[in-house]
């Protein structure tokens, strides 16, 4: 079909290695992982190293990720951005072999947890006072989250938008505080979504170039 | 008169190159348009927005930040010329 040593990458794990078939970036149909000793990057194949970021390939990248988070009681897997294409098993292995120290860190703070996103919309012509609201939404989930991080306010009905890093075990304490935020705001919608792949937890940046 | 004109000629057209470059940012507004393209998603997401007026909003605003982004690289490549 096409030259198969470009491999995309998804994300990486430890331990066992994967293989499933899925609809995954690119057309391929089958995702599996390339180790180097206790590593292994989750890949499938595909015909360029320079992939464009289509909805539908999006999707597929966040769903890889999640059905290997969802995997039995939950493993942990330091997710890649979308896009990230290598042009041989070389190139990744040596990536895996330079970064080990950083992915072992970045799986050890990812283990057992799952990214949430909240973002609290203030209803239209609502008046809010965003700096109570915040703070509110501080006291009531920061407690329960291991960390969390702000993200862009790309609306001006936006009054917050984070990103928290929750323990599986405290997913119900979670969910209820924002069920009794949704209850007690009036003025405020509530977007809650996740869980993803802790994308905004992970701070291990690597490069085909390297 | 050749080295007048160069010394004269030259700042003024760095000027109006600096001018044009700030007016083609406005114009061309990525960051803006990467937001709007946010809120439209949220606001669909919400129910605010239908599915039928979010999708023709979210096709005009790819369109539009496809052009911004090329006029981008090209002014970073120096490939645009500032006509006066």
């Amino acid at each position: 079909m096409f030259p198969v040593n470009n491999r995309y990458v998804y994300g990486v794990v430890e331990g066992d290695p994967i293989e499933f078939e899925t609809d995954a970036v690119g057309g391929a149909s089958v995702v599996y992982t390339i180790s180097h000793r206790r590593l292994g990057a989750v890949v499938s194949d595909i015909d360029t190293t320079d992939p464009e970021e289509t909805d539908e390939d999006a999707t597929r990248h966040d769903e890889v990720l999640r059905r290997i988070m969802n995997d039995g009681d939950g493993r942990a897997v330091v997710p890649m951005q979308f896009g990230m294409a290598f042009e041989s098993d070389r190139a990744l292995k040596n990536v895996l072999r330079g970064a080990l120290p950083a992915f072992r860190r970045a799986l050890n703070d990812v283990e057992g947890r799952v990214e949430l996103g909240v973002k609290i919309v203030r209803a239209e012509d609502a008046d809010v006072d965003a700096d109570a609201v915040t703070e509110r939404i501080a006291d009531e989930l920061e407690p329960i989250a291991a960390q969390s991080v702000g993200n862009d306010l790309f609306s001006d009905r936006l009054v917050l938008n984070r990103s928290y890093l929750v323990d599986r075990e405290d997913r119900e304490a979670f969910d209820e505080a924002i069920a009794r935020l949704e209850e007690d705001e009036d003025d405020l919608v509530v977007r809650y979504t996740g869980p993803f792949a802790p994308y905004s937890f992970v701070d291990v940046t690597i490069g085909a170039q390297r | 008169m050749f080295v007048l004109d160069d010394l004269l000629f030259r700042p003024f057209v760095g000027i109006v190159d600096a001018i044009h470059t700030i007016a083609l940012d406005e114009l061309y507004d990525v960051d803006g348009l990467e937001d709007e393209l946010k809120e439209n998603q949220l606001l669909y997401e919400l129910g605010e927005r239908s599915e039928e007026e979010y999708r023709r909003r979210k096709a005009e605003l790819e369109d539009e930040l496809e052009i911004a982004r090329e006029v981008h690289e090209r002014l970073a490549s120096g490939r645009v010329e500032v006509k006066s």
